[in-house]
This record gives C-alpha cells, structure tokens and sequence, in this order.
C-alpha cells in the first residue's frame, strides 16, 4: 500500500466517528498537556530559583554554619566576632569573611510617625559580607571597620526597604527607629537583579545588631574564597580553625559553598518535577488506554470489512498498518493540541510567576516522540488482532 | 487448473466438533463454468471459502496451478487471492462509506497501483457491467442488482482468472438476478473460469457443470445448459 494511500483509509475512517475521534484525541491532549505543562514549569521555577541563588552572592561565597540536619542550633558560643578575622587571617584561601547575627522581623520605622512599622532583616556584619553577598552600593557607603569597633548605631538599606520607609527619597543621612533603637542611615543598596524573594534586608555592625537582639549568637560566618577552585580548601580550613577555638561547646561546624546549595536545590527542584511529572503521565497513560479501547471497538465494529479486505487480498501488514496508523494518527493529533495547551499553560504561569518560559524544542519533540510511541503502545494489541482474523471467519461476523 | 483430492472441514473440536466437507474430490478446468447447489448446511458456502483460500482445510489438498496451498504463508495465500480469485457474495459487501469508484479500486490499492490506473480501470470495468452513468455514486443510493454490478466490478479489477460467487442473486428480484446471470454468461465466454454456490435451480442451469452437495459430501454432478 502506498504512504498516500494508507493515510487517506486512516483519515476517511477517523472522520466516519469524528465524535469518537475527537474524544479519544481529548483524552490524549489532556495528558500531553499535563506532562508538558508540568515539566516547562518544573523547569522554568527550577531554573528562576537557581539564578537567584546565583545572585545572592559571589560564585566563591561559601558560609559556616552548625549542622542543622543533626538538630544542632548555634549557641553564643558557636562563632565570635573575632573568628571571621581569625580566619581570614590564618587561611590564605580564604579572602573574605564576615560574622552574620540575625534578627529576622525586625520593626523598623520612622521617627515621629504613626505609620506602622515595616517589618524587614536586620543583619548584623561586617564590612567583608558586602563582597560575600554580592552588595552594590547606591547611595551612601557600606558599614566600616570603624562601624562595628565603634559599635556606631547605624544602618543600609536595601532598594526594597528603602522604598517602602521613604518612597523615592534618598535615605541617606535620615534616621530609622530598629526595635525602637535610633539609627542612622548609611547607606542605601542597588536592587538586585535577581527577582525579589520579598525579602527586605537592614545591615547593621554586627555589634550593634547584638545589642539591639540582646544576644551574642552568631549564626554563621559568610566567606569569600580566593578563587573558585579554593573553595574547599577555604570551607577545611574554616572548618579547622573553628573546631580548634571551640573544642568545648561539641557542635559540627559544616561548610557550604554557593554551588553546593545550587546543587541540593537543583536536586530537589528536579525530584519534584519528576515526581509531579510521573503523576501528570498517569493521564497519558489513561488516554492511551481511551485509544486502545476505541481501537478495540473499531476492530470488532470492522470485523466483517476486515474479511472482505482480506478477501480482496489486503495483507495482514496492510490491516495491521491501517489500524496501528488510526492509533497514531489520534495521538499525535492529541500530542499536537497537547503541546499547544500545555505550552501555553506553561507560558501562562510563567509569565505570572516571572520566571522564564522553558518550552524547548526538545520538550515538543519528545511529547510528539511520547504520543507516537502511545499510540504504537496501545494500538498495536487491537491492530495485530485484526490483522490475525481469519477471512472466512471475519466475513461471517455479523 | 484446480486440484482437490480428499478435502475436509471440521469446526470446532472434541464433542462440538462439527464437520462441514468430508472427504471431496475435484478437479475444474481453465474456463469451466460451475454451480453448486444443495441446501443450507450442506457445505457448499465452506468449499467456495476453501477454494477462495479464505480458510485453510482441516484435511486433504488443495492445488492451484500444481502449488500446494497448505505450503503457503498467509501472505502468500493473500497474494494468491489477489491475483487469482475475484470474489463476489450475496450481501454484496460494498464499503458504503466510499463511492461506487472506490469500491471498485479498492483491491489495486492494496497493490499499489497508482490513482490514476487505479481510476481508468474501475471506469472501464464499472462501464462494462452497464453502470458508466453511475460513477459518482454510493452503494446505497443504487438498487441490490446495480450494487452487485458493482461488487463483480470489484471482482474483475485484478483481472483475475477465477470468479467465486457465493449465492450472487440471492438478495435480488429474479429479474436483477438474471441481468446478474447475464455478466456472469459474458465473463465466461471471455475465457474466466466461474465457480457460483446457489440454492436456486435455474440459475444453476447457467453453468455447463452443476455439482450437488449434501451433509458435507459431493453426492451428485450433471451437465448444464451452457
């Protein structure tokens, strides 16, 4: 049978049970769709929250902090001030490092106003972190060595922060009140390029962060390393000299380069893609079975028209190529409305969320690939089938 | 040309086994013209399905041009149908989604044969049977004795050498049913061997042999008229 021949027989019979067919296809184009979907918006968040993992610091930011997975907590005694100088000081791998006190909602607002106060990060640090996380500076300056010897009450904003205290105005110069402590601003931050987290940071010296907090606790030591390939030499090191100064408090120092956080993220954004993705194939294989059960249909509904092709002197290929191009023929039918809403949906989110749209050319390729392979699944049980019927006993079928 | 010795059908197995030809012998030359007759059940229909290759028997054999059909592949046996045997049944079996035209092609498209061949000769063939004003049609738009025109159109698209017409004017008034006997009469005179299963005695007497089957056997054989 030639190809042109074969797709005419296969269009001619979809189109005697459009509705039939149009179902199937349904079925079909739903399941496209969800895997679609589902894998472009895995990628598409994945690869959003990469990049502003990326953004949050220098490639050679590495930090330590006590072992979490073991339920460990930093205690007053965990890091000191003066171990980040220390550090730095004894690794020549090791270019940057800063102690990091938090206080996480912070009060913050104006002097004098009854505006209610705008709840952000107070970071306690030093001048180090700057290079660490990657700060640019818009207006003002950064703190100084001199800020945190000095315990000098003073504070940088972040774009986001600033805007939300004093609109468009330049902050600098102008005093905030941090859990009813004065301050003065310093310094104002460029917005990072990355998209906002909604996070909303203050840096202050680490030693007037302490007073405000009432607390010695430092929670980790953010770093810059030499180079990149000095990385781990710069986390051992750290990692060394901290359990030397504090053999007695028996927590687990542990040390995290950027890449390696990227890497864990990476590996969990996947992971649930994957399994998001597994759940969204469980409507492709029920559509799958929508067409083999239409299929099935067919062949006993055409039974008697099998015999007399057969009769005619159609080969067993030629029936089996007819009913395995009608499978085929629905699914990628299905796959092309599948990718078309899938990609669209993803498209959809993304743009809300956004985050980058990932529909690759791969992506269409495989879910075409995917639904054609559906179809050969599925379809060739009801085809092989037809194509065994004996022609004297297919005639007879009523 | 055909060669039958001892051939035998059984459906079903054990108790439920039914057998359908018991033991027939035969032979039918290039050209012949032949009827079959006998009542239903009597196995007529089941030995125009085993010499249309339709069915494989349970016993004896089966020569087509001195070839063994019990050596051949179903493939093989579908190329033989193909290119030997044009089949035409009581129902008429015509696709009645397609046109009156396709329905003729539709044996060379399984060959093949290009769209334009495939159209010249289902208008030549559908012209020859006295339809050439109907080409545009559907089966279910034409009378029961137009549709088997139709149906022995098909039949004769691959030029083959044997008709098998199983009961081919039994769904047709007897007026229908001798313009049928008439093409049938034409295509033998053209040289094309006709085997025809009927249960009526005067259009078996169109053929120049009448065999007569009863419970599975070949019980009887006597000259027609032609």
């Amino acid at each position: 049978m030639k190809f042109d021949d074969l797709t005419q027989i296969v269009g001619e019979n979809l189109l005697a049970h459009r509705m039939r067919a149009i179902l199937t296809i349904l079925g079909i184009t739903i399941g496209i769709a969800a895997v679609i979907s589902v894998v472009a918006i895995g990628q598409g968040g994945r690869v959003a929250i990469l990049s502003q993992i990326e953004q949050m610091g220098s490639s050679r930011y590495f930090e330590i902090t006590v072992d979490q997975s073991r339920g460990e907590a930093a205690t007053a005694d965990t890091f000191r001030v003066e171990d980040a100088t220390l550090i730095k000081e004894l690794s020549p791998a090791v270019e940057k490092m800063a102690p990091i006190s938090y206080v996480p909602l912070a009060d913050i607002r104006l002097p004098q106003t009854r505006q209610k106060p705008v709840s952000a990060q107070a970071l306690g640090t030093t001048p180090d972190y700057q290079a660490a996380g990657n700060l640019v500076v818009a207006s003002g300056r950064f703190l100084s060595a001199g800020d945190v010897s000095a315990h000098s009450r003073v504070v940088v904003l972040d774009a986001e922060l600033s805007k939300q205290l004093f609109a468009d105005a330049d902050p600098v110069g102008k005093q905030v009140f941090i859990q009813d402590n004065s301050a003065t601003v310093i310094g104002l931050l460029k917005k990072q390029a990355s998209v906002s987290m909604g996070l909303r940071n203050a840096y202050l010296p680490v030693t007037f962060a302490q007073e405000i907090a009432n607390s010695r606790v430092i929670y980790q030591l953010s770093g810059v390393a030499v180079s990149k390939e000095a990385l781990p030499q710069a986390i051992a090191d750290s990692v060394k000299i901290l359990e030397k100064r504090h053999t007695a408090n028996g927590v687990h120092y542990k040390g995290q380069s950027l890449e390696d956080q990227m890497t864990a993220v990476s590996k969990v954004t996947s992971a649930i893609t994957t399994v998001i993705g597994a759940v969204a194939a469980i409507a492709l294989v029920v559509g799958g079975v929508g067409v083999m059960n239409i299929m099935l249909v067919a062949v006993t509904e055409r039974t008697r028209e099998i015999g007399l092709l057969k009769a005619l002197g159609a080969r067993r290929r030629d029936i089996m190529q007819q009913f395995l191009g009608e499978a085929i023929a629905l699914c990628l039918v299905g796959g092309f409305f599948g990718v078309l809403f899938g990609a669209g949906g993803a498209w959809i989110v993304s743009f809300f969320a956004h985050w980058p749209p990932l529909i690759s050319g791969w992506t269409i390729l495989l879910a075409f690939g995917f639904s054609a392979a559906v179809g050969l699944f599925f379809g060739i049980y009801p085809a092989s089938r037809a194509a065994a019927l004996s022609p004297a006993e297919a005639l007879r079928h009523l | 040309m055909i060669s039958i010795s001892e051939l035998s059908k059984t459906y079903g197995a054990g108790d439920a086994a039914v057998t359908a030809l018991d033991s027939v012998s035969l032979e039918i030359d290039t050209g012949e013209f032949v009827s079959i007759m006998g009542p239903s059940g009597s196995g007529k229909s089941t030995f125009l399905s085993l010499l249309g290759c339709l069915e494989r028997p349970s016993g004896g054999r089966y020569l087509v041009d001195g070839r063994d059909t019990a050596t051949l592949s179903d493939d093989e046996l579908a190329d033989l149908r193909m290119q030997k045997f044009g089949f035409v049944f009581q129902a008429y079996n015509l696709m009645p989604r397609y046109g009156i035209m396709r329905n003729v092609e539709l044996p060379l498209i399984y060959v093949g044969v290009g769209r334009r061949e495939r159209a010249a000769r289902a208008e030549a063939l559908l012209r020859r049977v006295g339809l050439g004003h109907r080409l545009r049609h559907k089966p279910t738009e034409l009378s029961g004795g137009e549709q088997q025109r139709v149906a022995i159109a098909r039949a004769l698209v691959n030029d083959p050498a044997v008709i098998l017409a199983d009961e081919p004017t039994g769904n047709l008034d007897s007026k229908a049913g001798h313009e049928v006997m008439g093409i049938f009469q034409e295509l033998h005179r053209g040289g094309k061997t006709i085997i025809l299963v009927t249960h009526e005695p005067n259009i078996a007497r169109y053929a120049g042999r009448i065999l007569h089957f009863l419970d599975g056997h070949l019980i009887r054989e006597e000259a027609g008229t032609t």
